[in-house]
C-alpha cells in the first residue's frame, strides 16, 4: 500500500493540452475520485498513473518511488476498465491468476490467492466460468478481483460502473467502495458521475480542460464551491448574476442580495435548490427575501422542483419537499422566495 | 403449426438464395472434379492416350518417380515457408494497422490492396527485371563495388520464394487486421497493468485472441503458395518444378490421366493440411 503523488503533471498534444499542472497528493488508502466532464483531463490523468500515458512535464510518485518514466507493466496498479477488458479466452479463475504468475507468484499459492480473491467478490463459485457467460455486474466483479489479487500498490478505477443498469451500478458501487475500505487500499477513479463520486469518494478533485479546478470533501465541493463550474458540475445551482458595488451585490435584474463573502466587479451567487425557501413560513431575517411568480413546477416524486421568476432576469429553482396533496404553490402563484446569506459567491468567469 | 408455416417461406427464401451459387459450383466446379477423378484411374499410351479402365497406376508412378517426388516436396517446401514467412513479417504490419488511428490508416490500407490489381505475371516480370543478372540489384552492387560481375538472383527456390510471400502478404494482413481490430485494446492494457510485458502480453492474450485470423490468413495464403503457378514458371526457370505448372506440363504432353492424378495429390495435401490448420486452431482457442 502506499500513496500517490502527482508533481506538475502535464500532457500536451501539439497545442492541446489534455491535463495542465495536475498537483495532487493521494494519501495511502484514500479514496480519491476524479469528476468531470469528458475531455476534461480525468482519464488522461488515470492513465498517466497506469503509465500508459507519458506526462509532457511533471512527476509520478507511488509508494515514494519515482515512477515517470516507468512503463505500466513495472508498475503497480491494479487497473479496472470501464468495458471490463477481462481476457475472454480464459477462465475466471484464469484471469485472476494472469496477474500473480505475472508478478512470480509461486505456483502452489496462485490457487489459494485466486480463491480469496474471487471470494472478495462473491464469485468464488463461478471460477470456471468464461466471461462471456456471466452478467456485466459479474464481469466487473471479476475484473476487480483481478485488478486486486496481485495486491497492487494502488486501484485505478477508469469509469468501472458506467456500464452497468442503474440497479446494480448501486450494488457494484456499494461492493467497490467496502472493498477499498476493508483493504485500505488508495484507490482513484474517474467518473463523469457526481453521484458516484459523492457516494464513493474520502475526496474528490474536479476537473475541466485539464485542470483541476477544486479538490476537497463531498461537503466542502458541495457546500463551498469556489467556481460557477465546480456548482453546477456538483449538485444544482441557480444562477444569480450581477456586480459588486460598493460592497453590496446587485444582480443584472435588479435585485440587492446580502451576501457573507463580498467580492468586487462582476460576480456569481450560487443557489442550491434546497436551500432555497418559499412561502410565508421563511423568516424574513434568516436572508434575503424576494417576491417571485411561479413559472413552472417539475414532480420529482420525494420532492417538487418550483421555479420562481424573480425578474425579467433573475429566476431561481427551489426544491420543495412533497407533503402531499395540498404541498407546494401552483403555476401563476405569488410566492415569497427566501435564502441565506452565507451562499457561494464567486467572481463570474470570463467567458 | 404456425412454426411449420412461419418457417417454410424461410426455407424456401434461404434456397432461393444459396441455389444459384449452389448450381454454378456443382457444375462448374464437383462435376468436373469428380470426371477428371475418374480420369486419373484411367491409362496413358502414348498412342490412342487415354484407356479406359481402373489403375492406381499413375498414383504410384506419382510417389515412386524421383521427378514427381521432388516437385512434390519443393511445393510443399515453398508453401509451407512462404506461409510461415507472411505470418511472421504479416502480424506486425497487421497489428500496426489495426492499432493505427491515424488519418492515413486508409491509405496504409489502400496501399497494401493496390499490389493485388497487378496480375502474378506482370509482377513476377518486375521481379525478373530487378533480380536478372542485368537487372537493377545485380547493376546496383556491381557499381557500389560488392560484386566484380553481373550476378543473376534468378531461377532458385528463393526467389521463388520471396516471389510467393509478396503476392501472398496482402490476403494474410488483411485476414489479420480484421481480427486484431475487432481485439479492445483495453484487454492489452489490462495485461499490462497487470505486470505483461509486451512480448508476454502477445503471447498470452494477443496471440490467442487473433487465432482466428491466423487460421483463415494461414490457410488462404497455404493454398494460394501451394498452387501457384506464374511465380514458379517465371521466378524459378524451366527447371524449377512445383506441382501446378506440373499439372499443366502433363496436359500438354496429352497425358490426361497422369495430369489428373497430380491435380489430385496437390489437392488433397492441400485440403488435408487445411483441414490439420483449422483442427490445431480450434483446440487451441478452447484451450485458450
Amino acid at each position: 500500500m502506499a500513496g500517490v503523488k502527482l508533481q506538475g503533471l502535464s500532457k500536451h498534444y501539439g497545442d492541446f493540452q489534455a491535463a495542465e499542472d495536475v498537483t495532487l497528493d493521494i494519501v495511502d488508502g484514500e479514496f480519491l475520485v476524479l469528476l468531470g466532464p469528458s475531455g476534461c483531463g480525468k482519464t488522461t490523468t488515470l492513465r498517466m498513473i497506469a503509465g500508459f500515458i507519458e506526462p509532457t512535464t511533471g512527476t509520478v510518485t507511488i509508494g515514494g518511488a519515482d515512477v515517470t518514466r516507468l512503463p505500466p507493466w513495472k508498475r503497480s496498479t491494479g487497473l479496472v476498465f470501464q468495458n471490463y477488458a477481462l481476457f475472454p479466452h480464459m477462465t475466471v479463475a484464469q484471469n485472476v491468476a494472469f496477474g500473480l504468475e505475472m508478478h512470480k507468484v509461486p505456483k502452489a499459492e496462485i490457487g489459494s490467492k485466486v480463491a480469496t480473491a474471487l471470494d472478495l467478490v462473491q464469485l468464488g463459485h463461478l471460477a470456471d466460468r468464461y466471461p462471456r457467460q456471466m452478467s456485466g455486474g459479474q464481469q466487473q466483479r471479476v475484473a476487480l478481483a483481478r485488478a486486486l489479487a496481485f495486491q497492487p500498490d494502488v486501484l485505478l478505477l477508469d469509469e468501472p460502473l458506467s456500464n452497468l443498469d442503474a440497479k446494480l451500478r448501486h450494488e457494484v458501487r456499494h461492493q467497490i467502495r467496502s472493498l477499498q475500505q476493508r483493504l485500505g487500499i488508495t484507490t482513484v477513479m474517474v467518473t463523469h458521475d457526481q453521484e458516484e463520486a459523492l457516494t464513493m469518494a474520502d475526496r474528490m478533485v474536479v476537473m475541466k480542460d485539464g485542470r483541476i479546478q477544486q479538490l476537497g470533501t463531498q461537503r466542502e465541493l458541495y457546500d463551498d464551491p469556489t467556481s460557477e463550474f465546480v456548482a453546477s458540475f456538483v449538485g444544482r445551482s441557480s444562477f444569480i448574476k450581477g456586480r459588486f458595488s460598493g460592497g453590496r451585490f446587485v444582480s443584472h435584474g435588479g435585485l440587492a442580495v446580502e451576501t457573507e463573502r463580498r467580492l468586487t466587479g462582476e460576480a456569481v451567487v450560487a443557489l442550491r435548490p434546497e436551500r432555497i425557501h418559499l412561502g410565508a413560513d421563511a423568516a424574513s431575517d434568516a436572508g434575503n427575501t424576494y417576491r417571485g411568480r411561479v413559472e413552472s413546477i417539475s414532480y420529482l416524486g420525494s420532492s417538487i422542483d418550483v421555479e420562481v421568476k424573480l425578474n425579467e432576469i433573475d429566476s431561481v429553482i427551489a426544491q420543495v419537499v412533497n407533503k402531499g396533496r395540498d404541498s407546494g404553490a401552483s403555476v401563476g402563484d405569488e410566492v415569497s422566495v427566501t435564502f441565506p446569506r452565507d451562499v457561494p459567491v464567486f467572481a463570474a468567469s470570463p467567458a | 403449426m404456425s412454426a411449420n408455416a412461419a418457417s417454410r417461406p424461410k426455407i424456401l427464401t434461404a434456397a432461393f438464395l444459396i441455389g444459384p451459387a449452389t448450381f454454378i459450383a456443382a457444375l462448374g466446379v464437383i462435376g468436373p472434379m469428380l470426371y477428371l477423378l475418374r480420369y486419373s484411374f484411367n491409362q496413358y499410351d502414348p498412342m490412342e492416350l487415354m484407356i479406359e479402365t481402373f489403375t492406381l497406376s499413375n498414383y504410384v508412378e506419382f510417389f515412386t518417380s524421383p521427378y514427381y517426388l521432388s516437385a512434390y516436396l519443393t511445393t510443399l517446401r515453398v508453401g509451407l515457408i512462404s506461409t510461415v514467412i507472411c505470418l511472421v513479417a504479416g502480424f506486425p504490419l497487421a497489428y500496426v494497422l489495426a492499432r493505427s488511428g491515424s488519418r492515413f490508416k486508409n491509405l496504409m490500407i489502400i496501399g497494401i490492396v493496390v499490389p493485388l490489381f497487378v496480375g502474378n505475371a506482370v509482377r513476377a516480370a518486375g521481379w525478373m527485371s530487378f533480380l536478372g543478372s542485368r537487372g537493377l540489384l545485380s547493376v546496383t552492387l556491381m557499381k557500389l563495388g560488392f560484386t566484380d560481375g553481373p550476378t543473376d538472383f534468378m531461377y532458385t527456390e528463393g526467389t521463388v520464394i520471396v516471389g510467393i510471400v509478396a503476392v501472398n502478404l496482402p490476403y494474410m494482413v488483411l485476414s489479420l487486421q480484421s481480427v486484431l481490430e475487432g481485439i479492445n485494446r483495453n484487454v492489452e492494457e489490462a495485461a499490462f497493468s497487470l505486470g505483461a510485458p509486451p512480448l508476454t502480453m502477445a503471447r498470452r492474450v494477443l496471440l490467442p485472441l487473433a487465432l482466428p485470423g491466423i487460421a483463415a490468413g494461414t490457410i488462404l495464403t497455404f493454398i494460394l503458395a501451394m498452387n501457384a503457378y506464374a511465380t514458379p514458371v517465371l521466378l524459378g526457370g524451366p527447371s524449377f518444378n512445383m506441382m501446378a505448372p506440373l499439372v499443366y506440363g502433363q496436359f500438354q504432353l496429352n497425358n490426361w490421366p497422369g495430369a489428373a492424378a497430380v491435380a489430385f495429390v496437390l489437392m488433397a495435401t492441400t485440403l488435408l493440411l487445411t483441414i490439420l490448420v483449422a483442427i490445431i486452431t480450434r483446440q487451441k482457442f478452447r484451450e485458450g
